[in-house]
């Protein structure tokens, strides 16, 4: 069975651009994490699909498994301190809407 | 050659970072608290011994350079340390400030609590800076790299009850780690390329590959991913809020090294592994020239502008950035001219680790004193502090290149370098760049030094001891460097070299 590698590749391109729409131009700060997550998702994606395709083929490579797992580590500890920082926000700001957050200049 | 001793240096941080928690527990149980802060330094001067081996290892091996193949599973599955002049180069700069950055915390950080936590992030930050720089294979450094990334987020928010350090880190979290899957992205696609993840085996690969089209591409990812860790212009708009808004030892390592760590991703994948490649380099030496450009200009110009001590600085770091990724560029011709280029680069890349820390301790030591970043309020706060006043002094004359210190040696290196590379318009260009840093370096001196203090600081004394230290040993390292350069120019010209020999680092491994 051949897999058509090609589809998952323009499925981690689409989801990748998702998530840059979710970063620069959703205002809500959770919405923002959720963006970072949507890229790292199509990042895993990308991956995997691609450790079908390198050879030897017919074999997955377990290389790019092993990565995908330490990313999704670093992903989860790095979302944790996200929202840490949004508690934060909240409590200083009361608000997460990021156009309001914005005492600092350029 | 295979070494056991490339472990040590980081095997001494890891543990140092897990017995800082127990460590300060027992010097509570002994009410003897001060002893987290010795045990830290002990840790720091560990490393730093560790690397010294390292070093004298190094020196014996003909090729220069060392691996160990972590149980004994060779590449091009196995996970692999490799350490050469540029790795062991930047390592002994990232902890070399870290220890000043322990030093100077002793008395700075004495009234924030959670200081456990405080001094196991700094250890995890060098750490991954130290791994970053040893790392073989994309799997060793994205991992030290995100260790690296989340406790400078941690280290940047570290102070949490202040609006500042928050909204900072967020901003800082979202850019830096967008950069970071930037960079990931691009190491999927180079893995789908050639099938394994290890730097040298990219880079043989990757000299006869088929589609070299998409290269383009995955460097244009590897430089803005890369551009951003290094505030990069116009990727920087992160850096001049989250320096400020850490503790002024973090500022020092912030802007001292972490950026220096983008740096380093850069010089790596683009003059080792990916430099094979059957593409036109020329363009990306243009590109990066520009960027260097744009990036020295922003962060000058900004600067100028600025009434925060700390934020003038950030902005200064953001325009001393623009100088070293000139000297990349140049470095990118490879060659004499390359070699010559990253010279001059690197030997920037410490001697701004070193005036950019010391300013930063400065900084920090006013602030500790005054309790006040306003450049106004700070006017003629020199009369007060006469040690701080003589090292600050120092530290801006050396940053703004002036003859006897050591910024003068490495901005005339990176000058000639251009000029040699037959860039001159670039080199006119960063040459009007260091007068205006020049211009905002003597307003900085003449409102702190020169003018008479003012009445809001009759009460200021003059920095502790503990601080003092690290920034005389700084700003003695400035005088040193700027009077006897051959050593460190022999040094960073060596880390150069084999930054851009691959042949041999494609052959060993």
């Amino acid at each position: 069975m051949v897999l058509n590698i090609g589809l998952y590749m323009v499925g981690a391109i689409i989801l990748f651009f998702i998530g840059i729409y979710c970063i620069v131009a959703k205002r809500n700060a959770i919405k923002t994490v959720i963006g970072i997550e949507i890229i790292t998702t199509a990042i895993h994606l990308n991956f995997i699909a691609l450790g079908i395709m390198v050879p030897p083929y017919g074999v997955v490579d377990p290389l790019a498994q092993g990565i995908v797992i330490m990313s999704m580590i670093v992903g989860a500890a790095i979302a944790t301190l996200a929202l840490m920082l949004i508690i934060r926000i909240y409590g200083h700001y009361k608000t997460v809407d990021l156009r309001k957050v914005s005492r600092l200049r350029w | 050659m295979e070494s056991f001793l490339i472990l040590y240096p980081i095997i001494t941080l890891v543990v140092a970072a897990v017995l800082v928690p127990i460590i300060s527990l027992i010097g509570k149980a002994l009410n003897f608290e001060k002893l987290r802060e010795a045990f830290t330094i002990a840790g720091f001067l560990a490393a730093l011994y560790m690397l010294f081996n390292l070093y004298q290892e190094l020196k014996t091996v003909k090729d220069g350079l060392l691996t160990y193949r972590i149980e004994g599973f060779g590449p091009p599955f196995g996970v692999i340390f490799v350490v050469d002049w540029l790795s062991i180069f930047m390592a002994s700069l990232f902890c070399g400030l870290g220890l000043m950055a322990a030093i100077f915390s002793i008395r700075y950080m004495e009234e924030d609590s959670g200081l456990e936590r405080y001094y196991t992030l700094l250890f995890t930050l060098v750490t991954g800076m130290v791994g970053v720089a040893f790392a073989g294979d994309f799997f060793n450094f994205f991992i030290f790299w995100e260790t690296m990334c989340v406790s400078s987020y941690v280290l940047v928010s570290f102070r949490i009850r202040l609006w500042e350090p928050v909204e900072a880190g967020f901003k800082y979290l979202v850019m830096s780690t967008f950069g970071s899957l930037l960079v990931l992205y691009a190491m999927s696609y180079l893995y789908g390329l050639t099938g394994t993840l290890n730097f040298a085996y990219i880079a043989k690969a990757i000299s006869d590959i088929s589609t070299p089209t998409i290269l383009y591409f995955l460097i244009g990812l590897i430089i803005v991913g890369f551009g951003i860790a290094a505030a990069v212009a116009p990727f920087h708009t992160w850096l001049p809020d989250a320096h400020p808004a850490a503790p002024a030892p973090i500022s020092a390592m912030l802007s001292g090294v972490v950026i220096k760590a983008g740096v380093y991703g850069i010089i790596r994948l683009l003059a080792l592994v990916l430099h094979p490649a059957p593409i036109d380099w020329s363009i990306f030496v243009i590109v990066l020239a520009i960027f260097a450009c744009l990036t020295m200009t922003v962060g000058n110009v900004m600067a100028l502008l600025q009434n925060d001590i700390k934020r003038l600085l950030a902005f200064s770091s953001v325009a001393q950035i623009g100088y070293i990724t000139l000297a990349l560029s140049v470095g990118l011709f490879g060659g004499v001219i390359g070699i010559y280029g990253l010279t001059s680069g690197l030997l920037h890349v410490m001697n701004h680790a070193i005036m950019k820390g010391l300013l930063f301790l400065c900084a920090g030591a006013i602030i500790h004193a005054a309790g006040t970043r306003d450049l106004r309020e700070l006017i003629g706060i020199g009369h007060k502090m006469h040690g701080t006043a003589i090292i600050l002094t120092v530290g801006a004359l050396a940053i703004s290149g002036i003859p006897p210190f050591n910024g003068f040696i490495s901005e005339l290196a990176i000058l000639l370098a251009t000029i040699n590379a037959g860039m001159g318009l670039f080199a006119a260009i960063m040459l009007a760049n260091i007068i205006i840093g020049f211009s905002y370096y003597l307003k900085l001196l003449y409102m702190l030094v020169w003018q008479s203090p003012k009445e809001n600081l009759q009460n200021v004394k003059e920095a502790p001891f503990s601080m003092l230290l690290p920034m005389a040993i700084l700003a003695i390292l400035c005088i040193v460097i700027g009077l006897w350069p051959q050593p460190f120019i022999d040094f960073a010209s060596k880390a150069a070299e084999s930054a851009l020999n691959f042949t041999t680092y494609i052959s060993i491994i």
